[in-house]
């Protein structure tokens, strides 16, 4: 423990490290500036700012504003970087809940509750709760990090293909769950999103699956660009429709307080709660974990909440678990990389990549070659989720504010922002129409009662399900045993299958009692 | 002007035992894009061995899909649902012209054109649309852009056409 | 949707050559705006931390910036194919390295260029070394030992690689041919899962680049056999060379180097080619390159003429070891 409020500390000295600043017309006298903290405020605000901006999710962001890191002394860059992850997380999640466009997979879950509020007129709330949630799993995964890293780096490396196999599975009956109308729909829309998922480079042999030559689509389709078009534009066209204005007034009309009243933080409370543990425990896991736990955590809420019915209608614990959930999972990503130096996702890789041009690289020995590094860094995870609390509770008036903008002038605003976003990310073209392909199906879903959520979770977990096992069976031979002979991946198993019963049983019992009043009537 | 919807499918044009067209065009819409990756991925080698093929996957969700859909389809006929929906033809068509224009415009003419181009566009999706309000917004929007892209996030943007630029 | 980008392109340029005339920038004035650099991989790889420390040191001898454009995709060859139909003006440049131009003709048949008649080359910048890494537990001593075992233990030994047409990919399948095994290839999705895989000890081998591997190395996390250069590296100054640990034939770096588009006037090459060799003398961007464990080519590797030689060799070498993907 004594150890533990000494790295802290150290962590915390780094961060509140203070620089001398002479500038000439103060004639000698200088100003003590905390660089760091600075840092982190510009890099937690500049992610705000990219992040809201739709078709720009967390990777993107956190690509495209890596080279301003470049720049600073080492540690300020990566508590900058850690800003602007933060940052860039977080405003993926307020587009979810302003205009129904998740940036990343894990903010597609907040978009199905999130946006519902907002239609509702609680876009404030749940902006609020989202930032609150965040907020403490941020926290609580701060110090998690500090007391338990270390042991924690041993689950991850004890994850083999056979075991990220199992928990894809997992992921994709969570995928099930989270629906809200029929579980065959549900199931054939994450069948599909798992086909769409296959365009691209086979990873085995590079064969080129179902891209037609297209160049853009040899590497797959992004998940950005079928989530703005499915969410985005399709939200777009739809609200178009006519008969859509009445809808859309109404929406103006009832924006109620902008805070969460004290009945919504005691549903939160909970949900918050369980979301951190779940996503605490999960984001460890390289690959795929913090989207998992995103709708873990909310399948979660949905399964203990006495009215599963309010949920992707507008429920506060739908928004608040996730958010915290991913929050948590952002934070302890983290581990694997500063105990093994492996990053375990792409932003990680990126900030190895931020690390290496200021000619560290990370490794096993991180933490004793380069304390201050590790601990300024693990400090300034927490005054980057202190920093998005204070930026975005005061923003939370002015997005909501946004929502007034009347709809005529706000959806080609959208639409262009899209576009530019899009672009950006590969100044590709043919991604800004492909987006607009997936706008149109989605309209399409959305005319036949098709879910896009599970669609969308299908693609994400598509690939990493292929390939792990793929990468399974090929080391073991063949032997399909190996999930449920190892043990961790046989557990993973037996979950799944326990929850595809829960998933499956009111289905069951319903059918059953529709059977009954046919026979009665 | 008015917003017309494209086609109104009344239930004389469908044969009277589906019961649930809505269901059932869905999955009959699933069943054909099942085929059509299946067809796509044809070309895809299979299991070699114990080891996956290329086209294993694909061709295994295919199906599953194909499954699916053609469940969709029957629970449609046999149970009472939603009809189909009414489909608008003048959001979708402008919304989709306005992405279309950017990306063909975007490279040979530059970010402050296109995007303030495809602003008008998308704006023709709804007869709200009033034009001198919607200019004044489009300009300062794409001059937003044009700040912002550039010279807050640093993003390499090619803002004017290509023909100026060199 | 192709050939109407193609369309749109060609016409895109016909307007700019028409400009371009008009304006008639001559290549004494070279250079007179910025100069876009494309990095065919994602920012922070080694491909792109090498471009960036050396473009910095180019800009300030040029007297204009550079921007880095990172364009990722299909192992680089999206970038590329677009590098090869940039406008030949010195304005737009690439940093192509092992993969993309050499490996990739082998691996890609439909590639949509070809890294001798598509490109003038400008200057070779700096390779990264290739180790032979095994997991840590892996029983075998030194070079001779691992050869031995994984010849004998062909069967059982899974190798990872980080995908089709990565670095490690093509290394991994040198070794392979240079050792006449047929070990299980295990893909992942870059080096870092790949390393994941080897630390945790779920496959048995791989052939990497040494950025990646050396904190590992120290770190006792993994092993090293040889590493795969001519001379040992300063990085790591305990580890035999391949060809001191008795496997002269397997010798591979993953270069990279600065590429123009055909028809990029000779003027224009040789100030970029004189601007690059001025950067890899400067002793801030070479320590920061030795810090990353590459090698900077010496005063007669630097040439356009060694650059040209290197990927014409290059595609030989790999056209005869790597089979296309399909």
């Amino acid at each position: 423990m004594g150890d533990l409020f000494s790295n802290l500390g150290l962590g915390f000295g780094v961060v509140f490290q203070f620089v001398q600043w002479a500038p000439a017309f103060l004639h000698g006298m200088s100003i003590p500036i905390p660089i760091n903290i600075l840092l982190c405020l510009i890099g937690a605000l500049v992610g705000t700012l990219v992040g809201v901006l739709p078709g720009i999710g967390t990777i993107a962001t956190v690509a495209m504003l890596l080279p301003i890191t470049f720049g600073l002394p080492p540690v300020g860059a990566l508590i900058m970087l850690a800003g602007i992850y933060y940052g860039a997380q977080y405003g993926g999640s307020t587009t979810s809940i302003l205009v129904n466009i998740p940036g990343e997979a894990s903010s597609v879950v907040t978009a199905l509750d999130g946006f519902q509020m907002a239609k509702q007129g609680r876009a404030g709330p749940a902006l609020a709760i989202a930032a609150i949630g965040s907020f403490f799993a941020g926290c609580v995964a701060t110090v998690l990090i500090a007391v338990l890293g270390a042991p924690l780096t041993k689950l991850a490396l004890a994850f083999g293909p056979a075991e990220y196999f199992s928990l894809m599975v997992l992921g994709l009956i969570f995928a099930v769950v989270l629906a809200k109308g029929s579980v065959l729909k549900a199931i054939a829309m994450i069948v599909f999103g798992l086909l769409l998922s296959m365009v691209g480079s086979d990873i085995e042999t590079g064969a080129a699956r179902m891209s037609f030559n297209v160049p853009e689509l040899a590497d797959g389709l992004g998940f950005a660009t079928v989530a703005m078009g499915l969410f985005g534009f399709a939200e777009i066209i739809r609200n178009l429709d006519a008969g859509g204005e009445g809808d859309r007034d109404l929406v103006q009309e009832k924006v109620t307080g902008l805070m969460p009243t004290r009945k919504d933080m005691m549903d939160s409370a909970p949900a918050i709660l369980r979301g951190t543990v779940l996503g605490s425990i999960l984001g460890i896991l390289p690959g795929g974990g913090a989207v998992i736990a995103s709708f873990a955590a909310y399948t979660l809420e949905k399964k203990l909440s006495k009215d599963p019915s309010r949920f992707g209608r507008g429920a506060i614990e739908g928004v608040a678990a996730p958010e915290s959930a991913n929050n948590a999972a952002a934070q302890t990503s983290f581990i694997p990389l500063l105990t093994l130096g492996i990053p375990p996702n792409a932003v990680m890789a990126l900030m190895v990549g931020a690390m290496t041009i200021h000619g560290i690289v990370p490794g096993p020995q991180v933490m004793q070659k380069q304390p201050e590094l590790v601990w300024g860094m693990i400090a300034s995870m927490w005054v980057g989720n202190l920093m998005l609390l204070i930026i975005n509770l005061p923003l939370v008036g002015i997005w909501v504010r946004l929502l007034r903008v009347p709809y005529r002038l706000m959806f080609p605003s959208i639409v262009i922002f899209c576009c530019i976003g899009i672009y950006s990310v590969n100044n590709a073209p043919m991604d800004v129409v492909l987006a607009g392909i997936f706008g149109l199906l989605g309209y399409w879903l959305i005319k036949h009662d098709f879910e896009p959520a599970p669609l969308l979770l299908g693609m994400v977990l598509g690939p990493l399900m292929e390939e792990n096992l793929r990468r399974a069976l090929l080391i073991s031979r063949g032997d399909a045993t190996v999930f449920f002979t190892r043990p961790l991946s046989a557990s993973l198993m037996a979950i799944s299958a326990f929850l595809l019963v829960l998933a499956l049983l009111p289905s069951l019992r319903k059918k059953r009692d529709e059977v009954f009043v046919e026979s009665e009537s | 002007m008015s917003d017309a919807p494209s086609h109104v499918p009344g239930e004389s044009i469908l044969p009277g035992w589906i019961k649930g067209p809505q269901d059932f065009f869905g999955g009959l819409a699933l069943v054909a894009i099942a085929l059509f990756a299946l067809w796509a991925s044809s070309d895809l080698q299979g299991m070699r061995g114990f080891s996956f093929g290329a086209g294993t996957a694909p061709r295994m969700f295919g199906v599953l899909l194909l499954v699916l859909g053609f469940a969709i389809m029957v629970v449609g006929a046999f149970t009472e649902g939603p009809k189909l929906a009414v489909y608008a033809w003048r959001g979708p068509l402008f919304v989709s012209l306005a992405i279309l224009s950017f990306a063909v415009s975007i490279r040979p003419m530059g970010m402050i054109f296109s995007a303030m181009a495809s602003f008008m566009i998308a704006a023709l999706g709804t007869h709200e649309t009033q034009w001198k309000e919607t200019f004044i917004v489009g300009v300062c929007l794409t001059a937003g852009c044009a700040l912002l892209f550039p010279y807050a996030l640093g993003l390499p943007l090619q803002m004017l056409p290509a023909f100026l630029n060199r | 949707m192709n050939y109407l980008r193609r369309t749109l392109a060609t016409a895109g340029l016909a307007l700019a050559s028409i400009a371009a005339m008009a304006g008639s920038g001559q290549a004494q004035d070279y250079p007179t705006r910025t100069i876009t650099m494309i990095v065919p991989f994602a920012a922070g790889g080694p491909t792109d931390i090498i471009a960036r420390i050396v473009t910095a040191e180019m800009a300030k001898t040029l007297g204009q910036s550079i921007i880095i454009e990172n364009v990722v995709g299909a192992g680089g060859t999206t970038a590329t194919t677009r590098a090869a139909r940039a406008n030949p003006d010195g304005y737009t440049l690439i940093t192509g390295h092992m993969g993309t131009h050499a490996a990739a003709v082998p691996l890609y048949p439909k590639l949509a260029y070809h890294p001798e008649k598509d490109f003038e080359p400008v200057a070779l910048l700096a390779g990264t070394p290739i180790l032979i890494l095994a997991k840590k537990d892996f029983p075998a001593k030194d070079l001779k030992e691992f050869v031995a075992y994984v010849k004998a233990n062909t069967d059982k030994m899974n190798m990872a690689h980080a995908g089709i047409g990565s670095v490690s990919y093509s290394s991994c399948e040198l070794l392979s041919s240079v050792l006449e095994i047929k070990p299980t290839g295990v893909p992942f999705n870059g080096t870092g899962p790949a390393m994941n895989a080897l630390v945790g000890g779920q496959v048995d081998y791989m052939c990497d680049q040494i950025v990646n591997a050396v904190p590992q190395i120290n770190g006792g996390t993994i092993k090293a056999y040889a590493v795969a250069t001519p001379e040992r590296n300063p990085s790591l100054p305990d580890l035999p060379t391949t060809i001191e640990a008795g496997l002269p034939k397997y010798q591979v770096s993953a270069w990279n180097a600065i590429f123009a588009p055909k028809g990029t006037p000779p003027a224009i090459v040789a100030k970029l080619n004189a601007a690059a060799a001025k950067a890899l003398d400067d002793e801030n961007v070479r320590k920061r390159l030795l810090d990353l464990g590459s090698d900077i080519p010496k005063a007669d590797g630097r040439t356009q003429a060694a650059l040209a030689a290197l990927v014409k060799s290059e595609v030989e070498k790999w056209s005869a070891v790597l089979k296309p993907a399909m």
